[in-house]
Parts: C-alpha cells; structure tokens; sequence
C-alpha cells in the first residue's frame, strides 16, 4: 500500500469505530461515504509537498481520545470559559454571557441548518465530521455586543496515540459583536482534528484569536473556515509554536460586499518542529478590503511552510486584498518555504503581497552587543521585536500581553 | 588607555587599514580626519568589535589588555562606546527596552546595582531633555523613522547614560544643524574628565570650536598621516587634504 492508502485505510477504519447511534449519526455517516471518494493527501499534491503525514504512523488514527478525568491548566484570558476535553463537551455548559447562546450539536435540533448544512472542505475536516462525538455552537443574539470575552478552551492529552475530533462553529447574527478566544493545549501523542467554522453574518464584527500552544509532542491539524456576510468584519489573530506536526488550512470567503477581514499570525518553529499554514482567501462578491500578515521564525531543524493564496472572482470588482510573510530563520539547518499565490479574475482590484526569508540582521545585532547586551539576549530581542509588531496590533490586553511572554520563551 | 600600534585590518578580506599607530590617554579628546574612504569608520568598527572586522598586524590595547581577546559586548562593558555614524534602526524593539537592557549589562558588569524602574526612567527622561529629544522616543522603536538628526541625538543619549571610558564618536556631528550641534557637544563636553578620553571622527572643523581637540590626526589610505594639534584642523579646513596625499582635493 502508497501512504496515502495507508492513510485512507485508518481514517476509515477510525470513521467506522466512531459511528453510533444518537442525533448525530447522519452526519458522521455522510462525512464517511466523503471520506471513501475523496483523493487522500499525498506529497504530490501542491498543498502537501513540505508537509509529510509520517508522523500519524505512530497510530493517532488507530485509536478515538476518551474522556478527560483530570482537568486543564491554562492561563485567565477571557471572563467565561468553557473546556472541552478530548472532544468531550463538559456535562453543563457555564452560565453565558448576555446576548449569547451556547448549545452542543447533539443537542441542537436536528433540523438546524447550521450543522446539517456542515461541508468541510478539507479531508480531515470530513475525517472531523466522521468521528465526531460532539461540538460547541455559539450564536449571539441580533444587534447585541456580547461584553464577556468568551475563552474556549480545547484540551487534548492522552500518554498514547489517538485522535480527537475538536469542534466549534459560531454564528454571529446580524449587527452582534463577539470577542472569542480559540485555545488549543495539551500534552502527549494525540492529534488534535480540529475543525472551526465562524459565520459573520450583516453589519457583525468579531475579534477571534487561534492559540495553539499544546506541547512539543502532540500534533494538530487545523481547519478554520470563515465565511462573511454584508458589511461583517473579522479580525482573527492565529498565533503557534511548532510541534511535531501542525497544519492550518484556513479558508475564508467575502461573500457579500462591504466585508472586511484582517488576519494576522505569528509562527515559531524551533528544534524539529514543523508548522504549515495554508491560507485561501475568497473574494467572492465586490468592494472587500482583505489584510493578512503573517510572521514567521525558524531555528535548528525547524520548518515552517506558508502558503497563502488570494483569489479574486470575476464580480469581486473593487477588491483591496495584502498579503506579507516575513520570515526570519535563526539556523542554517532550519527552513521555510513561503509561496503567495495570486489568483485574479477582474481588472479593478488593488493586490499586493510579499514574501521573505531571510536571516537575523547583522547590523541590528552588532548593534545591540555593541551597548553591552550579550549576543543570546540580543537575538531573542530581535526575534521578539520582529514578531511583537504584529502582537501590538492586537486588541486584547490580556492576550496580547500573555502572548508576548509566551513567544518570547520560544526565541 | 588606549593604545594602537601598527593595526592592519582587513575587511570581508580587503585591506583597509594599513600600519596605524594612534595613542589615547585618559582626559584627552582626539580628532580624526580624513577623506572619504581612508578607514575612519573601518577603525572605529574595530575598536567595537564588529564582526567581519579582522586584524591582520599589529595590536590593539585598551587599559593594557588586547582587545582582539574580547567580545563586541565585553568591549562595551568595559567601557568603550561607538556613536554609529550610521545608527541601526530595530522596528518592535521600543528604544526604552534597548536602554534598560543596556544599561542592565553593563552596570551588573562594572558591579553596579540594576536601576530600578522608576530611577531608569527618570534617567531616560533627563537623558532626553539633554539632548532635546522628545520622551516620546523612548517609545518608540529604535532609531525606527527617526531623522539623521534624531538618530545622532539619540548615540549621544545613550552614551550619556552609559558613561563611557573611551567614547568613539563617528561623524556624529555630520548633518546636523548649528542647533544639534550644541546639543551634541554639551553632551560631549559633560562625559569629559581626567580619566575619561573622546575620539571624534569628523569631516568639519565646526565641531572642534565647540569640542576642543588636544590632539588632531589625518587618516589617509588607512594610515595617520599626519598629527597636530587644534591648529592642525583649522589649517586642513582651509588647504583640504591635497597638500597631505599628493592628491588632488576630495573632501
Ligand atoms: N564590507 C566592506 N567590504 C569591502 N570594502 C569595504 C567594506 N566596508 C568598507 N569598505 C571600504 O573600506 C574603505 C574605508 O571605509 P570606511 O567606511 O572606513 O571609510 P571612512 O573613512 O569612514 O569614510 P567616510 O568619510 O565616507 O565615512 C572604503 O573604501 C570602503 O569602501
Ligand atoms: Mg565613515
């Protein structure tokens, strides 16, 4: 058997184990009858040329997470938090913030469109789908500003290897405003499926942050897809540090004119860790603005890809999309490979990306050891520096300051 | 305190400086001139340690130890400072980070006590003034959008908190205005004592009215070809360097 049908072969064998009988079964069994047709990733494929999957060959897709007896360390960032375990949604939901609802997916009525209507778009977003045992969905009520900031908190840990489907989708009603905090932790050989979709519906803005901060050796891979109505504007900060497999596919469409998007994100491979971030941004429909900076850092044999692609449609006249990657490699052995890719079918757009790599300036640092500062801790000053540009145009205080500190362990 | 026999050095492989002996002692303030190209900058940049520099002859002494032996950031906790003639910017390090970092190092290496926050910042803030720098540029990132004139300000300020031994300043006076001038020398003239000494490349006799120079030195061709005293920059002021080099007119 190729890889890639050994892949297949687990996943299916994992979607059959994970099937049962509740209100969720047409969704799994759908997302299986995906799984048995669509291509399965391949380092032929494009979008997984840098991005080996050999690390899921210790068996993470043999064996479905079970619940979490002991309970989760992380720091205080919002005012209601909620903790899902291995997938497993806690047996209450906490008290919510007012103009905001929570229900888990096995709960929601089975004619609500917003789980029913699910369509992943990537292969583990289906696999997600499959072996789902529940989600968190959160809606905010019409034209109310949610003022708690919501901290969902996805702990994954388990001493042997299995596979944990981790999933949140939030509907933001027309005119709402939401400040949510996506939080992945944990520790060991688990691989983290985690698939979040976010609807801004008319005239809602959302402040979102993706924090993946689990240990060196548990793997994640990523689904964000964001899909964004009349005048919505979304603001998503992903930010990582690198373990030994993890990949973000984040797709997300300007459906309706007047929506805005600003996405930035920072990444920090060191030692022999391995990030991938594939970005797709669709301006679907006429006069969106799109802004991304990412930053990237690599040191030893860490490797980091990032690929971010713009595509604008025919009707999406008036279309301002930027796109920068700067990337910083502080080893000669570490690597990353960086590649916008511009797809643009109409004349009356403004588009303008960049991409760099390059290593740590030598004069900055001459200049730094020549004031007294000692060479380890003038470069994590510049590595800071290089990446705290990007943390200062965050607007939470209390993620921004956490996250400082917590990239700055990392350089 | 310094002490420069027969340096040659080399840089990314190309000889600059070529046989330069240069003698500081403690109190005194020397100027170097000379036209472009000659090694100014190369010398100062060796002083400090900059990597790529290498010395192939001769020896550098500072109080009596080779300096070859040291790192760039022992130089400076010893005492030495560069003002850059072409001061770094560094975006998303605040100019506040970079001076207490500073400060910290060397202090703790001359076993000083660390400054306490509000003690550092009240230095800064006076630091600053001297040098009619706003306080707003404590925030802000190194020399980052600053003016030539700004970022010459901001060397002095830092050498200002620092209290260097052995100040080396480049061309710190190139650009700036009558105004900033003063403002760079009062800044000078306050570091000078009988056991601190002042090295100032620079183009302009300008400076050395406000600056008084006790010796004055000609570099040409990565030598010193010629010393003096004040008169000595006065006379090259008016004649150039032709009548040094044998060449024609170029400064
Ligand atoms: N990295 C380098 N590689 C090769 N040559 C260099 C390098 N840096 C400097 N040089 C050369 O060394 C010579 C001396 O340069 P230096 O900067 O020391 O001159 P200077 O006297 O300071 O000139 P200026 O008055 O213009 O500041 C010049 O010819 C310069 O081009
Ligand atoms: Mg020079």
């Amino acid at each position: 058997m190729t890889p890639a049908e050994q892949l297949k072969d687990s996943v299916l064998t994992l979607a059959h184990a994970t099937q049962r009988d509740d209100t969720l079964t047409s969704l799994r069994r759908h997302a299986v009858e995906q799984l048995k047709v669509l291509p399965f990733p391949d380092k032929k494929q494009e979008a997984w040329k840098y991005t080996g999957l050999h690390a899921l060959t210790a068996g993470q897709l043999n064996q479905p997470a079970t619940m979490l007896q002991h309970s989760a360390q992380f720091p205080a960032l919002g005012d209601c938090v909620i903790v899902i375990g291995n997938g497993f949604l806690p047996a209450q939901l906490p008290d919510l913030p007012a103009g905001l609802s929570a229900t888990t997916f096995s709960s929601a009525t089975p004619s609500d469109k917003s789980i029913s209507d699910e369509h992943p778009d990537t292969l583990f977003g289906w696999l997600n789908n499959a072996s789902l045992n529940d989600g968190l969905l959160l809606k905010t009520e019409r034209n109310q500003k949610v003022a708690a900031v919501v901290h969902v908190v996805f702990f994954n840990h388990s001493d042997t290897p299995c596979h944990a489907a981790n999933r949140l989708q939030v509907e933001l009603a027309e005119g709402s405003e939401l400040t949510l905090i996506e939080h992945y932790i944990g520790s060991g050989p688990i691989l983290a499926n985690a698939l979040t979709r976010i609807q801004a519906g008319p005239n809602s803005r959302i402040t979102h942050y993706r924090l993946q901060s689990e240990a060196a050796d548990t793997l994640h891979i990523g689904n964000l897809q964001i899909d964004q109505q009349r005048d919505s504007y979304v603001d998503s900060s992903q930010l990582m540090r690198g373990n030994v497999l993890r990949r973000n596919d984040i797709h997300v469409r300007l459906l309706e004119s007047g929506a805005e998007l600003s996405m930035r994100g920072v990444f920090i491979a060191r030692d022999q860790s391995h990030i991938d971030n594939h970005i797709n941004v669709e301006h679907v429909a006429a006069h969106c603005p799109s802004n991304q900076i990412y930053k990237g850092i690599a040191g030893e044999k860490g490797r980091a890809v990032f690929n971010g692609r713009i595509h604008i449609h025919p009707y999406a006249k008036g279309s301002d999309a930027s796109l920068s990657n700067n990337n910083m490699l502080l080893s000669r052995d570490a690597e990353i490979d960086s590649k916008p890719e511009l797809e643009i079918y109409n004349d009356d757009v403004k588009c303008a990306h960049g991409t760099t790599v390059g290593q740590m300036d030598a004069a900055q640092l001459f200049y730094l050891r020549s004031r007294g500062i000692d060479e380890a801790k003038a470069k994590r000053m510049l590595g800071t520096g290089f990446v705290n540009e990007t943390l200062l145009a965050m607007h939470d205080d209390s993620v921004r300051d956490w996250a400082i500190d917590w990239l700055g362990e990392a350089l | 305190m310094l002490e420069v026999r027969n340096l040659h050095a080399s840089v990314d492989g190309k000889d600059i400086l070529k046989g330069l002996t240069l003698t500081v002692k403690p109190g005194e303030v020397h100027a170097i001139m000379g036209p472009n190209g000659s090694g100014k900058s190369t010398l100062s940049n060796v002083l400090a340690g900059r990597p790529g520099y290498q010395i192939t002859a001769g020896d550098v002494l500072y109080e009596g130890k080779p300096l070859a032996e040291m790192e760039t950031e022992e130089r400076a906790r010893a005492g030495i400072f560069l003002a850059f003639q072409y001061p770094v910017e560094i975006p998303g390090v605040s100019n506040m980070e970079f001076l207490k970092a500073s400060l910290e190092a060397v202090r703790s290496a001359q076993g000083k006590e660390p400054l306490d926050a509000v003690t550092l910042l009240r230095r800064a803030r006076e630091a600053c003034q001297h040098v009619n720098l706003d306080q707003q540029f404590l925030k802000r990132g190194v020399n980052e959008g600053f003016s030539g004139g700004e970022k010459k300000r901001n060397e002095i300020m830092q050498m200002m908190l620092l209290e260097p031994k052995l100040a080396l300043l480049d061309e710190t006076d190139s650009g700036l205005d009558i105004d900033a001038l003063q403002v760079v020398a009062k800044g000078v003239n306050a570091l000078r004592s009988p056991e601190r000494a002042i090295v100032l490349v620079t183009h302009y006799q300008r400076l050395l009215d406000y600056i008084v120079p006790d010796h004055v030195h000609v570099l040409a061709d990565g030598k010193i070809i010629k010393s003096g005293g004040k008169e000595l920059a006065l006379e090259l002021e008016q004649k150039g360097y032709g009548w040094l080099t044998g060449e024609e007119e170029s400064a």
